[in-house]
């Protein structure tokens, strides 16, 4: 889904892989005219991820990130190609760019020197350690990321290894700090600053900084929470992945009405008042007996009933869904959620939509991801007003 | 220019939780003039309950957590179930210029203060509702947290033991909350942005779920392409191995370490004087490693055993091999890189004293974040906001606080 809210935005997108290109596909969705930069062999992220059988240079994430986007391609290491590049640079709002940090003032395009030249534009950096401190030039993936960042000790069996998170969560909460960075910078220029600024973003912090729970709770209390198997945390609270008849589900009873709404569904009202149970300090104190009652109760029924049962008491009590089941989802469905993308050349995919409705707008399909170089043309020759000559001279010589 | 707003933007947060409330805590960060709004009865839950300490000991102004996402804001109280308290929440709505609000859906109609009555009384404003799962659709109703609404993203359903018995695991962050709090944060600035072009506020909606949804893209696509579920891998990888966490010498000390490549694999079996296992032909090969995983990870759990965790680091990393100790809430604040870059921020807060907190993630070298002011106690700025904002007289604040309308301390009943 695209909307036009910022379609008076300029952004050059020289990102790649995913924290880079969610940011600028967040400004995408919004309208904003962003131009992927790529070198000409495609950037790393184009193979990423599932694959349709038989295609391997297109993968499905890569079809998916760079929705809204036109792609351009160019040499940067190319005296020519860093021409260029400045050309789409003067009149642009924003550069997004989540390369190692040093990387562009190597090339010669150093942030500082870009916005000197182009008062006007901001440049959003997002990296894994940030731009300065030791560990600056590291490397991370995500396994590791979430481990140091925090996310990883308290999940898991208390007497097995701890558990990671699934895929590349932080990419994509760094992602969004990255674009909301981006609007604050344009928001800075245009209600007093009058430039430009270089803007530093570290994946690790925006990991550590979704984790407050440890970081603060921790210091408050002096107690580090350790792994509390299927439950949340061992707390006044029964917040747990419970095994029900035919799967999982997930409750999360927080308040004195949420547990008098548990135990009528359990049709066992008398626990409210038990000396056990009837304050949150006692569920806290006897949490494991409060936990098994539950748990023998959630065994014997089916999701589905245990999701309307629970959710007609105002309990906050869902199935778990796979992925597929996500795909499938009534409520979704309904909301017309998820939108079909036919790719040039993947064919088909259904993708999520965007998050944000803005009432001020209909919005409108999707454009695919650009092929490799896909808007050239579009771009040099309309917006730099390269003839087509010039533009076929620079493919030969590899600058495009 | 020192903040971005200056004071200039004010936002109205009657939200409560995370979700909604970091919306206003980073728009405070900004210098924005941030008011919260809470009931003296039903005051933010994330404030915990009243019964878990004795009341002098006031425990709902040691909540970690509430401390954390309500940072640089004023707070005021005021009762909704009162005319009088809804029609002072009209007269703040009058002088704002955006509305965060995270209650199930129909929760502000019955208040009187759906968009259609808030835009009559503001034109100008910006109403950001944030329900779990829409307000629209057949499930629009049910009740969702972090928790739940990362369980209905399918982000639940992916997490679990590559061995495990089926048994799924929530997150330890509450991920759906500061993720949908970060989506408000971006639709306000875009429609903040707008505004300044026509003039015009407008209604924002964003569901929770659908903001976490594109997290684990990669997984739905894998799903459509092989019409198979994908299965939790735990700490493994799809393609790589050693990709996992494993036990050091001490008590609950872990690595995480993975290596992309048999180069990686070779320099790690060498710095930890394993050469022995790059040889073994089970090993030697990334294909081979991966069909030997089960046999691999117990080799490495058996060289790793009698070593500390920071050995084990400093060596792996000077091997370049991508690891990291899985840190523990002190480890991640005293990180060397986090903290050379000055990240977390001390701040000295009413009952609870100096601690240290999560700073500001943007760095914007000229109008920087400013994430070093304390949460509001109950009812902080009652007098504050009600007389210099709104105007009201000394008397007409000290009816409001007889009559219960306003308080400073948490009521279980309401004044009659």
């Amino acid at each position: 889904m695209r909307y036009h809210a910022l379609n008076d935005l300029r952004v050059v997108d020289l990102t790649h892989f995913i924290a880079g290109p969610y940011a600028t596909k967040l400004l995408a969705d919004m309208g904003a005219d962003v131009v992927k930069v790529e070198p000409v062999w495609g950037e790393g992220g184009r193979k990423l991820g599932p694959r349709r059988a038989g295609i391997e240079d297109r993968g499905g994430l890569f079809a998916f990130l760079n929705l809204n986007k036109r792609g351009v391609t160019l040499n940067l290491k190319h005296e020519r190609g860093r021409e260029l590049f400045a050309g789409l640079l003067d009149g642009a709002d924003l550069l997004i760019e989540n390369f190692a940090p040093g990387t562009l003032a190597a090339l010669g395009l150093a942030p500082d020197e870009l916005i000197a030249k182009f008062p006007r534009l901001s440049v959003v950096s997002i990296s894994n350690f940030g731009q300065d401190g030791p560990e600056r030039d590291g490397k991370l993936n995500d396994l590791v990321l979430f481990a140091r960042g925090g996310w990883t000790f308290p999940v898991g069996e208390r007497d097995r290894e701890p558990l990671t998170p699934p895929g590349s969560l932080a990419q994509y909460v760094s992602a969004l700090y990255g674009a909301v960075a981006a609007m604050q910078a344009l928001a800075a220029r245009d209600l007093g600053l009058g430039h430009g600024q270089h803007i530093d973003v570290s994946i690790l912090e925006a990991t550590v900084a979704t984790m407050i729970y440890e970081t603060v709770t921790f210091q408050y209390s002096g107690i580090v929470r350790s792994r509390a198997g299927k439950r949340f945390a061992v707390g006044p609270f029964l917040i747990v992945t419970l095994k029900c008849k035919d799967g999982y589900a997930g409750l999360h009873c927080v308040t004195d009405k949420q547990f008098e709404e548990l135990c009528d569904l359990m049709g066992r009202r008398e626990l409210a008042s038990d000396s056990r149970f009837n304050t949150a300090l006692n569920r806290m104190l006897n949490n494991d007996a409060l936990l098994e009652i539950v748990e023998a109760f959630f065994i014997g029924r089916e999701r589905k009933w245990l999701y309307r049962e629970g959710q007609r008491r105002a309990i906050p009590l869902v199935p778990i869904p796979s992925v597929a089941e996500v795909l499938e989802w009534e409520q979704t469905r309904a909301r017309n959620y998820f939108e079909t993308i036919d790719d040039p050349v993947i064919g088909k995919i259904r993708v999520p939509g965007t998050p944000l409705r803005l009432t001020s707008h209909r919005g409108e399909a999707s454009r695919p991801a650009p092929r490799l170089g896909e808007h050239n043309r579009e771009i040099f020759g309309g917006r730099l007003g390269l003839s087509d000559s010039a533009i076929e001279t620079l493919k030969r010589a590899g600058t495009i | 220019m020192n903040t971005i707003f200056d004071g200039k933007v004010r936002v109205l947060d009657i939200s409560m939780g995370w979700a909604g409330p970091l919306v206003g805590q980073m728009f405070a960060e900004m210098g924005a003039d941030v008011v919260k709004v809470e009931d003296t009865h039903h005051f933010d839950w994330w404030r915990g309950s009243l019964s878990m300490a004795p009341p002098e000991t006031q425990p709902i102004e040691r909540a970690a957590v509430f401390n954390t996402a309500n940072r640089g804001k004023r707070g005021v109280t005021l009762d909704l179930a009162s005319a009088r308290g809804i029609e002072i929440l009209k007269r703040l709505i009058e002088v704002s210029d955006i509305l965060v609000e995270n209650f199930s859906p129909g929760v502000m109609e019955r208040l009187g203060l759906g968009y259609d009555a808030v835009r009559a009384i503001n034109s100008r404003l910006i109403m950001i509702s944030m329900p779990s799962f829409g307000s629209d659709g057949p499930e629009c109703n049910a009740r969702g947290y972090g928790n739940t609404v990362e369980a209905m993203a399918g982000v639940t359903g992916l997490t679990g033991y590559h061995d495990g018995n089926g048994q799924r695991y929530t997150l330890s962050n509450a991920l759906g909350d500061p993720v949908g709090g970060l989506h408000g944060v971006f639709a306000l600035m875009v429609a903040l942005r707008e505004r300044e072009r026509t003039g015009r506020g407008q209604l924002i909606e964003l569901a929770q779920v659908e903001s976490l949804i594109p997290f684990v893209a990669d997984a739905m696509l894998d799903y459509q392409f092989t019409e198979r579920v994908p299965a939790a891998r735990g700490n493994r990888h799809r393609e790589h191995a050693p990709h996992g966490i494993y036990r050091c010498a001490g008590d609950d000390n872990w690595i995480a370490l993975a290596c992309e490549s048999d180069d990686q694999w070779r320099r790690l079996a060498s710095a930890l004087g394993i050469e022995r296992l790059a040889d073994d032909a089970r090993f030697t090969s990334e294909s081979a490693r991966k069909a030997n995983e089960d046999a691999l990870d117990a080799e490495l759990s058996r060289a790793f055993s009698s070593i500390s965790a920071d050995d084990c680091v400093a060596l792996l990393r000077d091997a370049g091999v991508l690891v990291a100790p899985v840190n523990p809430a002190a480890a991640v604040i005293a990180d060397p890189q986090i903290q050379s870059r000055e990240y977390f921020v001390a701040i000295d807060r009413a009952v609870v004293g100096t601690h240290l907190y999560p700073g500001a993630v943007a760095r914007l070298p000229d109008t920087p974040l400013r994430a070093d002011a304390p949460a509001p106690l109950l009812g902080e700025h009652n007098r504050q906001v009600f007389a210099e904002t709104l105007g009201m007289s000394d008397d007409d604040i000290a009816e409001l606080e007889r009559t219960g309308v306003i308080g400073s301390s948490p009521r279980q009943h309401r004044v009659a």
